[in-house]
């Protein structure tokens, strides 16, 4: 193992344990048990096949979304707003997909995966463009987009596609019996989506790591101007990260609600993009670390519903755990730019006293 | 439909009432972009002083508790934005982003386990005392009720703008930001000033969010800054840094977010929400024209 590599995960594993322990303080000071608490999540999380199909979902789920802010970070561009290119690409996919009720799968399914992949990288395009042509910051725009896409996603599932069945009271016309994803486990969460994430996932980690694109995205992320002087053009290869990412996304949507919902939801997503980018932040966009990490995220934020169920501690401290992590693992570089510094300070001082005496 | 609602004297009451918000935000962005710094975190601190005011306001019955404790929460952010930045030099992003994401989980668990409530605030006992507002009576014998916080707000435009431009301080700040080294040259240290900028732009955030849940709302809802601190920043870079343009920019935003209310009838409300929103990308893909076409002729 490289050193660097090594370092890295010394103080990746301080940092969650110390995340952790912060986590346990909150507890303390809410009134609630640690141990209880931890221990309510980790057999939530893992303990019942049910937990655990839970747990393997919401770790796919928090791989693909960590994979696509990594595949526009290492371009060079930031993309905050996966939420609404999921949401876009959702809606798109079932209207798509429910007004061919009654055909084959074998045309509907590929289409639909197409037409969210398209919607979600169109609607990444924009700010991309934007960014590259115009110098407007993609943050900013991205995350303003996030809130129109939701807003109008919303309007179109309770307004103009609102499902006409009886006793549905949201959400856009069902889709076919054959369309949908099936359970794996059963009253899990789990369903076949998870093949196709598991396909993306490889897709990307190959892209990332093994093809020149991959190369030139890395060296990009390292170096933006030595990169600019070895004749790669920074400015298309933001614009491919961003619709990579923008595809990912939208392809999430449609696995979200042609499995588990069956139609389109206006509530469908619980900012599930927000997590896996904290994920890809934590493990500076290398995919393998993201591949890994959503395991451990998976565990936390699966077991966090069945901690605030059993023990009554909001699951929103998963979500302060999480940060926390991150906080910690921004300051990493300056603190131990700081102490090796230090260090040769104090080794020189060290030297010159010995010339001294000498 | 009918324009006279859209243009008429309570329309113009609530763009200022609205723009509020992003102008005491706007200013706080500003401060720190004079310093050099993305303040991409003023969504979190605005988050943090919302949630702060409503408890002092609640806990010690008075408004004044409430600005007080949203100020403590805005400067305690702000202090941790900036030792993160300036201190340990991570990235303006990832620490702003994050910083958003912990204000929003952290007060949501705060609601949910110190009163115990979720969604929005609704104490059993005990009232959330509003900021003191008062009512004019305008030429046309329309009378007016604007919160404390609202000509506060426009004296503070003032102040940053003799501030920036007409003291020694301004130029340090912006100094810091622009030429480090110059200012090292001098005698003062850019790092003090990029500190002085984040706490002050704390202060500012902790204030807007003060508005938000005592002066434009009465309640905390969780997640309520909506994005708003992102349109703070789009407001700066339209009003290319000066404290007169952003605020012009934030009257702009709060007259489309208005107007967006007023057409509820026509549109649905739902999309009338996204106005603001495309509103200010629009703003900033105008600026960014302009400038290219200016460019283009010199």
């Amino acid at each position: 193992m490289k050193k660097e590599t090594k370092n890295y995960l010394v103080s990746l594993s301080c940092a969650v344990l110390l995340a952790l322990l912060i986590g346990a303080v909150i507890m303390l000071i809410t009134g609630h048990n640690p141990l209880e608490g931890y221990g309510a999540l980790f057999t939530g999380a893992l303990g019942t096949p049910r937990g655990i199909g839970n747990t393997l979902y919401k770790a796919a789920q928090l791989c693909i979304t960590g994979l696509a802010t990594a595949v526009a970070a290492q371009a060079g561009i930031f993309n905050v707003g996966g939420e609404g290119q999921m949401f876009l690409g959702a809606l798109a996919a079932c209207w798509v997909g429910a007004s061919l009720n009654g055909q084959s799968p074998w045309l509907v399914i590929p289409l639909c995966l197409a037409v969210a992949a398209a919607t979600g990288a169109f609607y990444a395009w924009i700010p991309a463009v934007m960014k590259v042509k115009m110098g407007i910051s993609e943050v900013i725009t991205t995350i303003l987009m996030n809130t129109i896409a939701i807003k109008f996603c919303t309007y179109m599932a309770n307004g103009p596609l609102k499902t006409t069945e009886r006793g549905v009271n949201q959400g856009t016309a069902s889709l076919d019996k054959l369309f949908r994803f099936d359970k794996l486990i059963p009253g899990s969460n789990l369903t076949e989506t998870i093949f196709y994430i598991a396909v993306l996932t490889f897709l990307v980690w190959y892209l990332m790591t093994r093809t020149t694109a991959g190369f030139e995205m890395k060296l990009t992320g390292q170096n933006p101007r030595f990169a600019k002087f070895s004749g790669i053009r920074a400015e298309r290869l933001a614009i491919i990260g961003m619709l990579i990412s923008g595809a990912l996304c939208g392809l999430l949507g449609m696995f979200e609600c042609f499995g588990l919902q069956t139609r389109f939801k206006a509530d469908f997503s619980n900012e599930f993009y927000f997590d896996g980018m904290l994920v890809a932040m934590i493990m500076r966009y290398k995919p393998v670390g993201i591949i890994l990490m959503s395991l451990f995220f998976g565990v936390l934020k699966i077991g966090g519903i069945t901690m605030q169920s059993r023990t009554g501690i909001s699951s929103e401290l998963i979500l302060i755990v999480q940060s926390i992590i991150i906080f910690f693992m921004a300051a990493e570089d300056g603190v131990m730019q700081r102490l090796r510094l230090r260090r040769a300070a104090r080794g020189l001082v060290r030297s010159a006293g010995k010339d001294g005496e000498a | 439909m009918d324009w006279s609602t859209v243009f008429s004297m309570s329309t113009l009451v609530n763009t200022v009432n609205t723009a509020t918000i992003v102008v005491l935000a706007g200013l706080g962005c500003l401060l720190t972009d004079q310093v050099g710094i993305m303040s991409i975190g003023i969504d979190g601190m605005m988050t943090a002083g919302a949630f702060a005011a409503v408890m002092g306001s609640w806990l010690c019955g008075s408004w004044l508790m409430g600005i007080v404790f949203a100020l403590a929460a805005g400067l305690l952010f702000g202090l941790f934005y900036a030792v993160f930045v300036v201190r340990f030099k991570s990235d303006e992003f990832i620490i702003g982003v994050a910083m958003n994401i912990f204000a929003v989980a952290l007060t949501t668990f705060m609601l949910r386990s110190i009163p115990g409530q979720t969604g929005s605030f609704h104490p059993a006992t005990g009232t959330v005392t509003k900021l003191p507002a008062f009512t004019l009576t305008l030429p046309g014998g329309t009378p007016v009720t604007l919160s404390l916080m609202v000509p506060l707000s426009w004296l503070l435009v003032a102040v940053c703008w003799v501030m920036m431009y007409r003291t020694p301080l301004g130029y340090w700040l912006h100094a810091s930001g622009e030429h480090p080294e110059s200012l090292r040259s001098v005698g003062r240290s850019p790092e003090r000033m990029r500190y002085l900028g984040s706490l002050l732009c704390g202060l500012l955030c902790g204030l807007s969010g003060a508005y938000l849940s005592l002066g434009y709302l009465s309640t905390f809802t969780e997640n309520m800054s909506a994005s708003r601190g992102y349109v703070a920043v789009a407001c700066v870079i339209f009003g290319r840094s000066n404290p007169l343009y952003v605020f012009l920019a934030a009257l702009l935003f709060g007259f489309i977010d208005t107007a967006g209310q007023r057409m509820q009838g026509v549109v649905d409300p739902t999309l009338t929400a996204t106005f603001p929103y495309i509103g200010t990308i629009l703003m900033m893909v105008l600026l960014a024209a302009r400038t290219a076409i200016r460019k283009r002729r010199a």
